[in-house]
């Protein structure tokens, strides 16, 4: 753990700062559903006066956080719960030594471009109920959760073969899971901000370090911070804005390099580093965004992600999707999906992350929406495998309610785009 | 970004102000530098817990007016604090509303064994109001601290049963845990048959606040066809479940109106330019934002909620430094009993009737900065039993008047 020790010591003389008033206790997804966890007030601020450098942890059940980060912000008075129970998960992980597993879900970037290249026999196998329980068995993935599907070529590769359009150069920091998952969320990036007359570049990124984070690994954390910061530097140092629409590698760009990490150079870097749903709004606002969508009948659910919330922009995504005659979008009332990044492939704690998908689950159900928007992946696996909906990131609606459109189809609009974005496949 | 109304402060009155300008179509940005205090209190509405027994509410309050011209009720009048109850009341539709007990205070039990006069109350709380001697089976849990059956049951003289959920892989039980088992059908009716084969004769069975966050009535019918007999919650320590209902609602609300909502987001400095406020900065490391407005409302409490500091020689406001308010000097702020009519409840913000805060010779400070809820000046809420009361109202008309 390679937290610089002056930021160790001022997060954990923090703790003093609790007033025992108990908010952190009433929002934690985690001990809501489980008595093994303790909840926010007793692991972060209570638990932290019995931990000394040098002793041995006793509070194995901190690794229960799942770092959503809701107790940090209902705290009335500033105390860093999860960052506490973040050091304490680091302690205990260096202690006991990390499994396997948690090496393998938090270097995707690594083997990523394999699962890419034999995409249909990953996928296969991904799927094999044999394969799931021998990954079970041998790696303490749980058999039953939902391991993502690989694509091929990657967005990168797809983003290569393009020519350029013109205009105002931004940058886009795609991440990982758009890179070889989900490559549609980079493709609708690229092409609504076309579409609005910027040139999309893509500079040289690796994983922002999160997943590391996340399972307390700070070393690994920082190493990843560091390249991307020389890299992305450069980027806005030659005039260009960052833009993201995972809004976990956002909040670790933006925040968590800066204010956990300290690594130099960081809060320039944040200060021209935007949500893309954030920038557009801005945009907005300034007047200078004129988009003419297409009428899109569609009745969306949005769920607004924990790091969304974390960032403290608002639901900016919300906002503009309102703009989409048609889109019937409401608010889901949760807020947690379980999936805690890596939280809920883990094996023994899966049944948690499918217990606090519960309340997500009913929310939905309430709503009876046909398609969900989120700008998390982790949230997009999750709500999937909960609810068997359309799951999408908000901007592969608003690209789709942008897409231009023959006279002709004007008259059915409605049914046809349903089509394009696969609501009547 | 800019906006019609910034609200700062996301407790009652925060809440309350947020809806009336968003029933009034305005663009509401809320803020809080956490989710405001809901889930500290009971959440019963108190309006004026200090009304003799043999008045009702509406008698009540048109004599303590005319005895406190300073009190914040005094700027509202009988009339105006009813308007606002009935716009809070609106959002809570039956099954889970709020109910009076004939427009009288109520006696409610309370978990150390107490009753205390409350005037609105939800639902699930409703058959407190029958608790006698021998009437009632109080049921606790064994390893959830916050509600002691035991404790309660010798002092309101009743019976009680500790349910022991062994099963349940650890010792220790938290409000948040309970109320998600019961939310679970198969979960009551195992504990429905237990406390059914437990009573003896008893009319009631009450119980800590746990029947459930989203849908706590429907939990008390299932158990109340199990055992036979009306069951109610008694409110305890926090995390306040009651509380949360109330925000959870509140949020959903409001959200579907189009708020903005930034929960865990503390102002770091206000822009000000002679007379008005312009803005707001909130710092998030490493960045600042800015949030302007046409107008701004104070809504951040006082001790508790980080509206007011006290400092060794002097009480501050922490977000405009608005002059603090009381008629004590320092050497009287001491007192025996926080609960009793402690100096300590006497500082606060002075304003004009449209809720403008007031320098010392009384003339407005700001013209688009209102301030409402506890923070206000002339009152002792937990003395007065007033708390609730105030924050609606002054949070309903505070907005009002602004906007209409």
């Amino acid at each position: 753990m390679t937290l610089s020790s002056k930021k160790r010591d001022s997060l954990k003389r923090n703790a003093d700062l609790c007033i025992r008033c108990a908010n952190c206790m009433a929002v934690c997804p985690v001990s809501r559903v489980t008595p093994l966890f303790p909840g926010p007030k007793h692991a972060g601020p209570g638990a932290e006066r019995f931990r000394r450098p040098g002793e041995l942890s006793v509070d194995e059940w901190v690794d229960l956080c799942i770092g959503c980060h809701l107790c940090d912000s209902v705290c009335p008075a500033g105390v860093p719960i999860s960052e506490l129970n973040l050091l304490a998960k680091a302690k205990s992980l260096d202690e006991r030594g990390r499994p396997f597993r948690d090496w393998l879900l938090t270097h995707s970037y690594l083997y990523g471009w394999g699962g890419v290249l034999f995409s249909p026999l990953t996928n296969r196998l991904l799927r094999n109920s044999m394969v799931k329980r021998l990954l079970e068995t041998i790696l303490k993935i749980h058999r039953k959760s939902p391991l993502p599907d690989y694509q091929s070529p990657t967005f990168r590769q797809w983003f290569k073969g393009r020519s350029s359009r013109g205009g105002k150069k931004i940058a886009y920091f795609y991440g990982c899971f758009t890179n070889t998952n989900e490559i549609d969320v980079g493709k609708a990036t690229v092409e609504v901000l076309e579409a609005i007359g910027f040139e999309v570049v893509l500079p040289p990124q690796d994983c922002c370090g999160l997943p590391m984070l996340g399972n307390g690994d700070f070393n690994g954390a920082i190493k990843k911070g560091r390249k991307n910061l020389s890299s992305l530097l450069r980027t806005i140092r030659s005039g260009m804005e960052v833009l993201y629409t995972s809004t976990s590698c956002g909040f670790m760009i933006k925040h968590e390099y800066a204010h956990l990490l300290e690594l130099p150079g960081s809060e320039d870097l944040a200060k021209h580093t935007f949500e893309l749903f954030e920038f557009l709004r801005t945009l907005k606002e300034s007047g200078n965004l004129n988009f003419h969508f297409k009428k899109l009948p569609v009745k969306a659910g949005y769920f607004a992600p924990c790091h969304l919330r974390a960032l403290g922009i608002g639901f900016p995504a919300f906002e503009i999707l309102k703009l989409i005659p048609g889109l019937e979008s409401k608010v889901i009332e949760a807020d947690c999906c379980g999936m805690g990044g890596t939280f809920g492939f883990k094996k023994e704690k899966y049944e948690i992350a499918e217990e606090i998908g519960k309340d997500l689950r009913e929310a939905i159900d309430r709503l009876n929406p046909e398609l969900i928007l989120t700008e998390c992946e982790g949230c997009r696996l999750q709500i999937r495998h909960l609810t068997g909906l359309k799951v999408l990131h908000p901007i592969q609606i608003l690209r789709d309610a942008l897409r231009s459109s023959s006279d002709q189809e004007v008259f059915d609009v409605g049914d046809a785009l349903k089509n394009k974005i696969g609501l009547k496949s | 970004m800019h906006y019609d109304l910034i609200i700062i402060g996301m407790g009652l009155s925060g809440l309350m102000a947020a809806k009336t300008a968003l029933d009034l179509k305005k663009r509401v940005l809320l803020i809080g530098k956490g989710m405001g205090g809901l889930t500290l209190f009971s959440n019963t509405i108190d309006i004026l817990g200090r009304i003799p027994e043999n008045l009702n509410l509406k008698d009540g309050l048109f004599e303590w007016i005319k005895d406190h011209p300073e009190h914040p009720y005094s700027k509202i009048g009988v009339e105006g604090i009813e308007e606002a109850l009935s716009s809070f009341i609106s959002i809570f539709p039956p099954p889970y509303t709020f109910q009076s007990l004939n427009g009288r205070n109520a006696k409610l039990p309370t978990a150390i064994g107490t009753f205390r006069p409350t005037y609105l109350f939800p639902s699930t709380l409703a058959g407190g109001t029958y608790l006698k001697e021998g009437n009632t089976l109080i049921v606790g849990f064994k390893g959830f601290k916050d509600f002691y059956a035991g404790y309660m049951a010798k002092e309101f003289k009743c019976r009680h049963l500790t349910l022991s959920l062994q099963d349940e892989g650890r010792s220790e039980l938290t409000a948040t845990y309970l109320s998600r088992l019961m939310e679970k059908e198969g979960f009551r009716e195992r504990i429905g048959s237990q406390i059914k084969n437990a009573l003896k004769g008893e009319s009631l069975v009450a119980m800590p606040p746990i029947l459930g966050l989203r849908d706590p009535m429907d939990a008390k019918k299932h158990l109340e066809a199990i055992t036979g007999v009306e069951v109610f919650e008694i409110p305890t320590l926090p995390p306040s479940l009651l509380g949360m209902r109330l925000f959870n609602r509140f949020k959903e609300y409001l959200l579907e109106r189009g708020v903005d909502l930034l929960i865990g987001n503390k102002i770091s400095k206000v822009q000000i330019k002679s007379a008005l406020c312009e803005g707001i900065e909130v710092y998030h490391p490493p960045i600042t934002r800015f949030y302007s407005a046409d107008h701004f409302i104070l809504a951040t409490g006082r001790f508790i909620g980080g509206g007011l500091e006290a400092e060794r020689e002097r009480i501050s406001e922490t977000v405009f430094h608005l002059p603090v308010w009381s008629t004590r000097s320092q050497d009287k702020w001491f007192g025996e009993n926080f609960f009793d009519d402690h100096p300590i409840h006497g500082f606060g913000i002075s304003v004009d009737p449209s809720f403008r805060p007031l320098d010392s010779e009384g003339k407005p400070i700001f013209e688009n900065v209102r301030v409402i809820g506890t923070i206000l000046s002339g009152h002792h809420s937990l003395y007065e039993g007033s708390r609730e009361g105030i924050e609606i109202s002054t949070g309903y008309w505070g907005a009002k008047r602004l906007l209409e």
